[in-house]
């Protein structure tokens, strides 16, 4: 029976008509796992030599040891984040001749098939071979092994535990992040530091290699917990859903807009509202902490502007892009509504632009605090603002009329290739390279400053005949308005 | 005439799914489009709201091309399928917006949904849930509610029927009739219900593989004969 379940989640995962859809974004990922998976490998092989490089004079077990534990700790909180519930994998079988168990068991075996239950044995797994193994001896690594692999899995039931309760207790998300928000504050105050418990744990495992048992039965504890509570919830709806009231909302800034005020409003609704808008967004502001990255003192001082124009351009307008790479894909599961009813397409583009507008502006207001590094970081950022809100939101725009795929707005937008085509591939080239474009004759002929001049300007320029690339656009999208809306009513 | 095909035709592939050489619709009729899965209603109905272009032939709205300007947009509604929703608005939000769109104020949205009270069954206002956590046939009804919200001349509703209970079906039955008489509103309704279709529809077009085949005004014997055609 499992057997069978697995198959169907194979062929599932192989036949989806979006995955990945084309061959390069299949490359990619093929590439990213790969990558990943050697960096893990590498890391895991050379630990011994790491440690002395990073620690030095620090005994390597110690170190070591302390790591485990701290690893365990940010792996439960990347799964909380990232770590789907393959829960709705299973209503298809419910209503058939099946045990409960069996559906259970695959619920559980499905569960293990996550990249968070691999990459430790990667990283953990060489040293443990090698060093572990050599300065005490064979069997106090395996148990290494042993207790490694079952804090793996208590990690995985204990995260998915979590995960489902709180589908039904709406409360138990904040508790839990209360705790953990606890544990880290004790950890900074040097209250309690969880490497110290994570050597003394593991110290006692090296000594007594047996404890690492010990893992093992709260593994299997967790996962008897996980089951138990599977077996007596196993109804869709308590599985899926949670019951909290929905209320209507209005943005009244918006309505001095008019229809495009209205067309704003509902996007803003579709982002708040949908998992993947939200974490796409959510996306785009952790990238402000760029910044941090690329503004460095030396450079400011020395006037090498043009090196933090990437930075300046991506954090002023990464909203733009990295939510406008997919439009209209957004609206795709409404997009026959939006078309046969009474919307004006000039409004309807305006309103994107709008929001550009106001989402680069937000953006470039929190990302002014860098002013207090330098004020030259104010000025770039305003030229590179102007060419977001003037050139960057034509070009996503323009592209937005070449994306026919459409989006699942309910699964998390990280490692999520679905809706992915080749426009999205494509449009960063001139988004990012544009910029450089406009930028290099002017800062190399002279001052630097030059070149931020002329990109504002050009940005400028934009803005000013924005009427003019609203026309532009709505042409290119009623050229292809038929194409979209035919590849949009296509579900994956 | 507020609608006229001429010469119309959609293949894919080498399958023609709609090819109908000449159709007009008078204001006032209801008309219903009855045929087998694959007879190519939906994808007629997606031509007439300039969802799907045409490989050849033209639609006139009142005289003018549709695919041309968006004028009939004023005085038609449709809903096909839950591909018209905005699943994550509320239901009033989602009326709302729509009311918006022909610049009813929000007033004006709840004054007028007072008369679907009773087709609704206090099912969908005030629940506090998104559309997408509705049923079937409750979204059905917040979709055809918003259709016939627009006061439309022209109403095009695709298996209306489907999902719906029986009392919404009959109330359904009883608008739609009445529309007709107060407002002279135009109908199009597609539907596997052959009863539904003859009761409410004063017209009756069979389609079978893309070509229209009979082209029928109802009248006591056509239930018999739509019968006789689908069981043949």
């Amino acid at each position: 029976m499992l057997e069978t379940f697995l198959d169907h989640q194979w062929k599932a995962f192989w036949r989806s008509k979006n995955k990945g859809g084309t061959i390069a974004t299949q490359i990619f990922i093929g590439i990213i796992v790969v990558y990943l998976l050697g960096a893990a490998f590498f890391l895991g092989f050379s630990m011994e030599i790491f440690i002395t490089q990073f620690f030095p004079g620090k005994d390597i077990f110690i170190v070591f040891n302390g790591v485990i534990l701290y690893y365990f700790a940010v792996d439960f909180l990347m799964r909380m984040q990232l770590q789907e519930l393959p829960t709705l994998s299973v209503v298809p079988y419910l209503h058939l001749k099946i045990q409960k168990k069996k559906i259970v068991n695959f619920l559980n075996t499905r569960a293990l098939f996550s990249a968070f239950n691999i990459l430790p044995l990667f990283l953990f797994l060489p040293f443990c071979a090698t060093a572990i193994s050599d300065i005490y001896d064979p069997f106090t690594a395996l148990m290494y092994v042993v207790s490694i692999l079952s804090l793996t899995v208590f990690n995985n039931y204990a995260a998915l535990y979590i995960k489902r309760r709180s589908i039904q207790n709406l409360k138990i998300v904040p508790l839990v992040l209360l705790l953990i928000i606890a544990l880290g504050l004790l950890e900074y105050f040097k209250v309690f530091s969880i490497s110290a418990i994570s050597n003394r744990v593991f110290g006692f495992v090296a000594t007594y290699p047996l404890a690492g048992f010990g893992f093992m039965l709260f593994a299997t504890l967790m996962f008897q917990l996980n089951a138990r509570y599977l077996r007596s919830n196993l109804y869709v709806e308590e599985l899926s859903k949670n019951e909290a009231k929905k209320t209507s909302t209005d943005y009244p800034f918006l309505d001095r807009f008019g229809e495009i005020g209205t067309l704003v409003a509902l996007e803003l609704k579709l982002i708040l509202r949908n998992k993947r808008s939200r974490s796409a967004v959510t996306m785009s502001l952790l990238f402000l902490f760029y910044g941090f990255l690329f503004y460095k003192k030396e450079l400011l001082d020395l006037d090498k502007l043009e090196l933090m124009l990437f930075a300046s351009v991506f954090m002023t307008g990464n909203c733009i892009s990295i939510y406008g790479q997919f439009m209209f894909g957004w609206q795709s599961s409404h997009f026959d509504g939006l078309m046969a009813n009474k919307i004006d397409i000039r409004n309807f583009i305006k309103a994107k632009f709008l929001m550009f507008t106001l989402f680069s502006t937000f953006t470039t207001l929190i990302a002014c605090l860098y002013g207090f590094l330098s004020w030259k970081i104010l000025v770039i950022q305003f030229a590179a603002y102007l060419y977001n809100i003037g050139i960057g939101t034509v070009i996503v725009l323009y592209f937005a009329t070449r994306n026919y795929r459409s989006m699942d707005l309910s699964k998390g937008s990280t490692f999520n290739f679905q809706g992915v085509g080749a426009s999205q591939w494509v449009l960063g080239l001139p988004y990012f390279l544009a910029p450089y474009v406009i930028l290099l004759p002017f800062s190399l002929s002279g001052s630097p400053y030059w070149g931020f001049i002329a990109l504002g300007a050009c940005g400028l320029t934009a803005c000013l005949t924005r009427e003019f690339w609203v026309s532009f656009i709505v042409d290119e999208f009623n050229k292809r308005k038929h194409k979209i809306t035919e590849g949009f009513r296509e579900k994956s | 005439m507020i609608l006229e095909i001429s010469k119309l035709q959609k293949t894919y592939g080498n399958r023609t799914v709609v090819n109908i050489i000449d159709l007009q619709i008078n204001a006032g009729e209801t008309v219903g489009i009855v045929g087998n899965n694959g007879a190519g209603k939906t994808t007629l109905f997606r031509m007439l709201l300039d969802l799907i272009r045409p490989d050849q032939g033209e639609i006139l709205s009142k005289g003018e091309q549709i695919a041309r300007d968006g004028q009939w947009k004023d005085y038609t509604a449709s809903y096909l399928d839950e591909g018209y929703l905005i699943d994550y608005l509320t239901s009033e939000e989602y009326f709302v917006f729509i009311g918006s769109l022909h610049k009813m104020s929000v007033a004006h949205v709840m004054d007028y949904l007072e008369q679907f009270q009773e087709f609704f069954n206090e099912e969908i206002l005030g629940k506090g849930k998104y559309i997408r956590d509705f049923s079937k046939g409750n979204q059905n009804k917040v979709g055809i509610a918003a259709a016939l919200m627009q006061a439309p001349e022209l109403l095009v509703l695709d298996e209306p029927f489907a999902n719906l209970d029986p009392t919404t079906q009959i109330r359904l039955k009883t608008l739609i009739k009445s529309l007709k008489q107060e407002r002279n509103m135009t109908t199009l309704i597609s539907s596997h219900d052959l009863n539904h279709v003859t009761d409410v529809c004063d017209r009756i077009i069979l389609m079978e593989k893309g070509l229209i085949i009979k082209d029928l005004r109802t009248n006591e014997n056509t239930l018999m004969e739509l019968e006789a055609y689908f069981s043949g």
